[in-house]
């Protein structure tokens, strides 16, 4: 086989993305290298593909970017939404009330529900140009009105599932455009790194839907600017404005509400048989490191902060069991990869820094 | 008959929530008592396995611990969101509501 100048393994770059992951995955040591070392470049390319599109004014520049709307790219969008009401029992799927393309149903919880997968989807695809959770037009199901004054809302593996809030603790749960983000962002990590929901790993997984969840609603706002946003999820969930403004916040962990035990810091770091071991309380400290980055390189923190974390999350390297640290190292490393030469590295490693987390690249 | 009901995970975490209740139907109403009986029976409990996973990626559900001590006989269950059973959904929806 002859190898092309610039190719260090040029067989594997004719290999489609799952047949390297599998090589990588269960090849002999020397070909599970060249395949990671391939999909680390294709990840990039993709990802630096997707900024370059969106933003031609030149990355290595540390002035704000701000992402213009992209014209005439070529359509791949696959928007395909279903809305279905459970009719307040726990029988799924329900009843099909409102379709791509069809009118509005005039009833809160199915407009919200459709326009927040809506604003998912555009989001993931002007901002980092992939097609639905899957990246390949993967329809998008929610199921409203579930069970009888449900306090919750989640992802079940396959669609979202939204309770109407009991009117005493919360409010129904398509109010917030973060939450519909956060619950389709669990799609996406389960796609890419499956990060098991547990302990460190499982606070990274959260942190990540936090993340993108956040940054759904920041393009919402018009690419609002990180050093604008109010860095909170679920706002307005909370029937009672003085038990809690928000279901967390990343720029302040522990703030949200009366009782949130939410950590910034490594210091804090909360060792707990609850909640999995604490994935929804420790995701506080990932959260404050994208806070910290995204508000530090400035602009609308889909430009940078948002790329540099979706690579660490495409990253082949990205282990099921993850912890904070491991993640951190990809993060760092990703903001070389997309900003050569730039600060958006050294901006990175000191928000890890920051919030606790001890990097050695 | 003892019913211990436990919540946990949810979109957000809240102490009080995870708090369990604990049911004696000697210190319930008749028709609550036998309403409770009832649902019990209905969801097959004491069949019922030990731990039932949520689905693969699922994520922000919350998961139920359910323990019954009645004539003797003692089991506890774990349980994850979307339950699906219906009859299970009923004693779940109950609980929960007592819960609150």
């Amino acid at each position: 086989m002859r190898k092309q100048p610039g190719h260090r393994h040029s067989i594997f770059c004719i290999l489609p993305p799952h047949v390297l992951r599998e090589i990588a995955r269960t090849g002999a040591e020397e070909e599970r290298q060249a395949a990671l070392d391939t999909l680390a470049a294709d990840s990039t390319f993709r990802t630096l593909r997707a900024i370059r599109q969106a933003a031609p004014v030149a990355t290595a520049s540390p002035a704000t970017v701000t992402l213009a709307a992209v014209a005439g790219t070529g359509d791949a969008k696959q928007l395909q939404r279903t809305i279905f009401d459970c009719d307040h029992t726990r029988r799924l799927p329900g009843e099909t009330v409102r379709t791509e393309g069809a009118q509005a149903a005039d009833i809160p919880a199915v407009d919200e529900a459709f326009d927040g997968l809506g604003a998912t989807y555009d989001f993931y695809w002007e901002t980092l140009r992939r097609n639905s959770i899957d990246d390949q037009g993967m329809p998008l199901n929610g199921h409203v009105h579930y069970g009888n004054r449900y306090n919750n809302a989640f992802w079940d593996g396959q669609r979202m599932i939204f309770g109407d809030g009991d009117g005493v603790l919360f409010n129904r749960f398509t109010i917030a455009i973060d939450i519909m983000g956060h619950e389709l962002t669990h799609g996406v990590t389960e796609k890419e790194a499956q990060l098991i929901y547990q302990d460190q790993s499982g606070a990274l997984n959260e942190s990540m839907s936090d993340v993108f969840g956040s940054l759904v609603k920041q393009y919402q706002n018009d690419n609002q600017a990180a050093e604008d946003a109010d860095w909170l999820i679920g706002e307005g969930i909370w029937v009672d404005p003085d038990r809690g403004g928000a279901l967390r916040s990343m720029k302040d962990p522990g703030t949200a509400f009366e009782g949130d035990q939410q950590p910034g810091h490594m210091n804090d770091y909360l060792n707990t048989i609850d909640d999995n071991g604490g994935v929804h309380i420790n995701s506080g400290i990932p959260n404050k490191a994208f806070y910290l980055a995204a508000t530090e390189m400035g602009g609308y923190a889909g430009a940078k902060a948002g790329p540099i974390w979706y690579a660490a999350l495409r990253d082949p390297r990205l282990k099921p069991d993850a912890s904070f640290v491991q993640f951190a190292r990809l993060t760092v490393i990703n903001a070389e990869i997309l900003f050569p030469g730039g600060q958006e590295q050294q901006i990175v490693q000191d928000a890890w820094t920051e919030v606790g987390v001890d990097i050695r690249v | 008959m003892r019913v211990r009901f436990k919540m946990d995970g949810g979109l957000v975490y809240i102490p009080e929530r995870s708090e369990p209740v604990t049911l004696d139907t000697d210190d319930l109403p008749e028709e609550e008592a036998e309403e409770l009986e009832r649902l019990i029976e209905a969801a097959g409990f004491f069949g019922l396995p030990e731990t039932s996973p949520p689905p693969r990626g699922a994520a922000d559900g919350f998961r139920y611990t359910i323990s019954v001590t009645s004539s003797g006989r003692s089991h506890t269950v774990h349980l994850a969101d979307p339950i699906e059973d219906t009859n299970i959904q009923a004693l779940v929806e109950y609980l929960e509501a007592k819960a609150r």
